[in-house]
């Protein structure tokens, strides 16, 4: 079977430290007032006595999704899956920055680089796995409440911990339901912050403010045209995955 | 054929080549399976963005460091670092950093600076401190330092020179508490937090103010070991929202809580009578004391269900000895602050939990040892400490900073006129700003060494840049933590210094030099980390292999078969030194003054990216923590017509401060909050000056009548809406 990389994160041990976005913030140079990561919790009350233990901080950053609405929406390219690790890329020298993808993300994952001027996002930190580190936020995580690793290796600590709770595993749910690879052990807290995928109506518009891929596709002709428009109605689909043929 | 394989055949791939980076390396997986060699240096260190000296694996790239992560062999700290910690680069690489020996120019705290070389500002340091020790004689010099792994050499110095007069961090913290429990076990505790059934936490918020290994251990113990943790704090804390049952403690009322868990726990017969019996001394006392202190009594002093109190109680005694009111760290909270950590002594008593698992632990052996040397004698020198005999209790080498600001300003009884800073911040960490301002305004010369200018700095006469942990050698040091170990860490430079900054070693054993005390410092730090390891001779490579050396001590029963070192040789429930001295042998419950009409009591507090005041300037966790706000009941809030968001202004006796106000029902309505270290005078810390507000501007300087620990709750003020 292939690779699943995915996070297995246990909102209930998570302390809202900021650990892991102030390393993510580190590792990867992420610009001043963004982030690739995040720690979310719905508002709660102050109820003294005994507590209903309703209170989580849930963490999280790009899901990898299973249906990346992402993918679709990007017209070069530069965000594919990788259907090998099962991580969802962007390849900074295809990104052309034009930022379709941003709305494509039911979950805000995404943001434009204020100084690479590309999409950005959470990467699993290849260059740490590279070296045989764990991605930043985990390995900072004083809880260790994020587990990262392969899924569908049972020897993985995440795949581990995956297969030991089948049962209570949840995913965050957006309205357009993109498969997230990011489980977390029980109950997550806030679930009801996913947004919808706006992926672009017509690439004309793309094609107007991006004079770059308008040389492109003059170049390389009708193929690319009949290509998006594929990808356009193919990608936010299920059968999305046609799309590829790695 | 895929998007990716189409874009590439169409020749888009070389276009996106020219102006990316190399795309073939973009296209290449990187496979966790095979590590291949990382573009870094890995260098050990250990942390410094707070006390708790955190293992870390600093990345180095060309001379740069582009990373912190944590020691996985680092089990003081679990294997973690915390965002400060993450932030350390920030610091280290901040723009507002001192980069070179400057002079007082202008009056001070004007501003005005000039740069003199190091050697000009050696030689005037020493010439000062010289002619302040013949003017006032060697105590007229005081000497504070933090608490930094080179902060010895200051009181080395300080002994050599030969004033009484050191002053730390701690007593604006926590004295009162190590007190309470030295005088009850003997020594001060670590807590078993990981081993622990039920934890009761008063007057600490361990999952914000992160302490390792308890914080790290107090998730894992309550998520997978089924230990119960109860929170009283007048906030609703992460600590309280994460706990399983919080009460919101009326602020000063603690100890009236932890009688009547001893008045249950004695009057039910809960305790262990063998244990009690052979190990405790004042049994009786205590139960003839607890009477009165009764379930009801507390609920009305405390504003907790009495069966809630009962309750707890028992649950704790069931537990026990794997139980434990946890001592907490900043005791510095009121007049009495000594007593009401007593009276969390004692109900630790009472659990039996000394020395045992899932209890109090008793410190244990590192292996390192000190490197003594002969102070000389000076004739014509004061008898003792300027703020000797004006409490009771105090800690001889943490001195109590409030007493001696009073004594300074007073010169009772004598004078005191030049003063030493290395590294520590009382300018933005003491009560009563004005004070200090005013304390400062007496000296005839302030030198400061430290890595920014704080507000301490600010007021300076002579300003010396000094070294980051990441940039300096350490002598070598000792922790403890719980079960977790006793370890011996050390630093070692993992980047060359940045501008002209030099160690505090080397700028003692400079002004050492020149007022002929050079014999003092008259070796290396390797020398001095070959005799502090005399025992332990593997330490140095172990350290070097690993970034950190275990000490495979014993951790439980350490007390077995020995006495305490207390008067009675046994747990002090009673304490008959403080009967012989005056004072309550056992703890008497005052209750606190209420806030008048339309004030309100404000309490402090941290949250895990803070540090007092070193922080609020850190570039990185500046974009979590951007200013602090007023924490206001929305009750409160309603009354005075303030809504969320506004800009308030607080008056208290001492001094005034605008801020906005975060209306929140996570407080008290009688209460407020703000965090510490905004609002620096000093403009050359950039993001923290003119920014939020100051909170030792408006804390009294009340102090605990045992130790001399600073008051840091009994301030009363008035909020406003500020209209614009
Ligand atoms: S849709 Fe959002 S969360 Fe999912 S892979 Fe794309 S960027 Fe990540
Ligand atoms: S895996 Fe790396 S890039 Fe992703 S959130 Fe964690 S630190 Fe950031
Ligand atoms: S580092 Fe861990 S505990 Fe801290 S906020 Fe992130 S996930 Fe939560």
């Amino acid at each position: 079977m292939a690779q699943q990389l995915a996070m297995v994160i246990d909102a209930a041990k998570c302390i809202d430290c900021k650990g892991c976005v102030a390393a993510c913030k580190v590792a990867n140079n992420v610009p001043e007032g963004q982030f690739r990561n995040w720690i979310k919790h719905a508002e709660y009350r102050a109820v003294p006595g005994i507590s209903d233990n309703g209170v989580r901080f849930q963490p999280g950053a790009c899901m990898h999704c299973e249906n990346p609405t992402c993918v679709a929406a990007c017209p070069t390219g530069a965000t594919y899956k990788d259907f090998d690790t099962g991580e969802v890329v962007i390849d900074a020298s295809l990104c052309i920055g034009c930022g379709n993808c941003i709305p494509a993300c039911p979950y805000h994952a995404r943001y434009r680089n204020e100084v690479t001027r590309k999409a950005d996002k959470c990467n699993y930190c290849p260059e740490r796995r590279a070296a045989g580190l764990q991605p930043a936020c985990v390995d900072t995580c004083p809880t260790k409440a994020r587990v990262f690793g392969d899924i569908n290796d049972p020897t993985s600590a995440a795949g581990a911990l995956f297969l030991k709770n089948k049962e209570r595993l949840t995913r965050v749910t957006a309205k357009t339901n993109t498969l997230p690879n990011m489980y977390y052990l029980g109950d997550p807290g806030p679930g009801d912050w996913g947004g919808e995928a706006v992926v672009p109506a017509s690439m004309v518009a793309m094609q107007e403010s991006a004079p770059f891929i308008k040389g492109i596709v003059a170049l390389s002709g009708l193929g690319v045209l009949a290509m998006l428009g594929r990808q356009l109605f193919a990608g936010s689909g299920s059968d999305h995955k046609e799309d590829t043929d790695a | 054929m895929s998007r990716r394989d189409f874009f590439r055949a169409s020749g888009l791939v070389a276009a996106g080549a020219v102006g990316g980076p190399a795309l073939l390396g973009g296209l290449t997986k990187a496979r966790a399976a095979s590590p291949a060699k990382p573009a870094w240096d890995s260098r050990f260190s250990a942390c410094d963005m707070c006390f708790n000296k955190c293992g870390l694996i600093a990345r180095v790239e060309d001379g740069v460091i582009t990373k912190l992560d944590p020691n996985p062999k680092f089990l003081k700290s679990r294997g973690m670092l915390c965002a400060r910690g993450n932030a350390g680069l920030a610091q280290v690489y901040d723009p507002d950093r001192l980069k070179h020996p400057l002079l007082r120019k202008g009056a001070r705290g004007e501003g005005k600076w000039q740069r003199i070389p190091w050697d000009e500002a050696l030689d005037m340091a020493a010439q000062k401190m010289a002619e302040v020790r013949e003017k006032y004689t060697p105590c007229g010099h005081l000497f504070t330092a933090g608490s930094d792994l080179q902060s010895q050499f200051v009181g080395r110095f300080a002994e050599v020179y030969g004033s009484f007069n050191v002053t730390s961090h701690e007593s604006l913290c926590l004295v009162s508490g190590s007190r309470a429990f030295l005088d009850t076990f003997g020594e001060v505790p670590f807590a078993d937090v990981l081993n622990s059934k039920y934890i009761l936490m008063v007057g600490a918020n361990r999952f914000e103010a992160l302490v390792t290994p308890d914080s790290i251990d107090l998730m894992t113990t309550i998520r997978e070991n089924g230990c119960k943790l109860v929170t009283l704090d007048p906030r609703y804390t992460k600590t309280a929202a994460l706990s399983h049952e919080w009460y919101p403690v009326r602020p000063g009322t603690d100890m009236a809580f932890m009688l009547a868990l001893a008045h249950v726990i004695i009057n039910e017969k809960l305790f262990d009578p063998q244990w009690i019996a052979d190990k405790t001394f004042g049994i009786e006392q205590l139960t003839a004391h607890v009477q009165r202190y009764t379930p009801g009594f507390a609920a009305e002093q405390c504003g907790i269900p009495a069966e809630d109190i009962a309750r707890i109680a028992r649950e704790l005694a069931a537990a026990a000895p794997s139980s434990m009111v946890y001592p907490g760290r900043r005791t510095s909270d009121y007049e009495d602050s000594t007593q009401i950590r007593r009276s969390f002594a004692i109900v630790n008593g009472l659990l039996g939990n000394w020395d045992r698992p899932g209890g109090l632990l008793a410190a244990r052996q590192v292996g390192l040892k000190g490197v003594p040397y002969d102070a000389p004698w000076y004739d014509e020198n004061r008898e003792d400490r300027i703020d000797a005999g004006k409490v009771p209790m105090m800690f001889e080498h943490e001195g109590s900073f409030v007493v001696t600001r009073d004594s300074v300003l007073n010169d009772d009884p004598y004078p005191i006129r030049g003063w030493f800073i290395y590294k520590t911040n009382p300018m933005g960490t003491a009560p009563n700003r004005k004070k200090t301002i005013e304390m400062m305004n007496k000296m005839d010369f302030v030198t400061v060494v430290d890595i920014a200018m704080s507000d301490t700095a600010w007021m300076a006469d002579l300003v010396l840049p000094s070294q980051s942990y990441l940039e300096r050698k350490d002598p070598c040091s000792g922790l403890q933590g719980s079960v977790a170990c006793a370890c011996v860490v050390k630093r070692d430079p993992v980047i060359d210094p940045l501008y002209e900054s030099r160690p505090l070693f080397d700028i003692m054993k400079d002004i050492a030099g020149r007022m002929e005390l050079g014999e003092f410092f008259d070796f290396t730090l390797d020398e001095y980390r070959e005799k502090q390891t005399r025992e332990i001779p593997e330490a140095l490579g172990v350290m070097d292999r690993d970034g950190v050396y275990y000490n495979p001590s014993k951790v439980y029963g350490i007390y077995d078969g020995r006495i305490y070192k207390t008067l009675s040789k046994k747990v002090e429930l009673y304490n008959q030194r403080y009967e012989q001295m005056g004072l309550d042998p056992l703890p008497e419950y005052t209750p606190p003054a209420g806030p008048a009409k339309n004030q309100f009591r404000m309490v402090i507090g941290r949250n895990a990216m803070i540090t007092q005041s070193s922080t609020a300037n850190n570039a990185l966790l500046h974009q979590f923590l951007p200013t602090n706000t007023l924490w206001l009941n929305p009750e409160a809030a309603g009354r005075l017509g303030i809504k969320d968001g506004d800009l308030v202004e607080v008056t208290s006796p001492v001094g005034r401060q605008e801020l906005k106000a975060e209306v929140t029902d996570r407080i008290r309505p009688d209460t407020v909050f703000m965090l510490s270290g905004y609002n620096t005078l000093s403009t050359m810390q950039h993001l923290s000056h003119n920014n939020g507000a100051s909170i030792n501007e408006l804390l009294d300087d009340d102090f605990d009548a045992i130790t001399g620990n600073a008051s840091m709750h009994t301030t009363f003020v008035t909020v406003t809406r500020k209209v614009a």
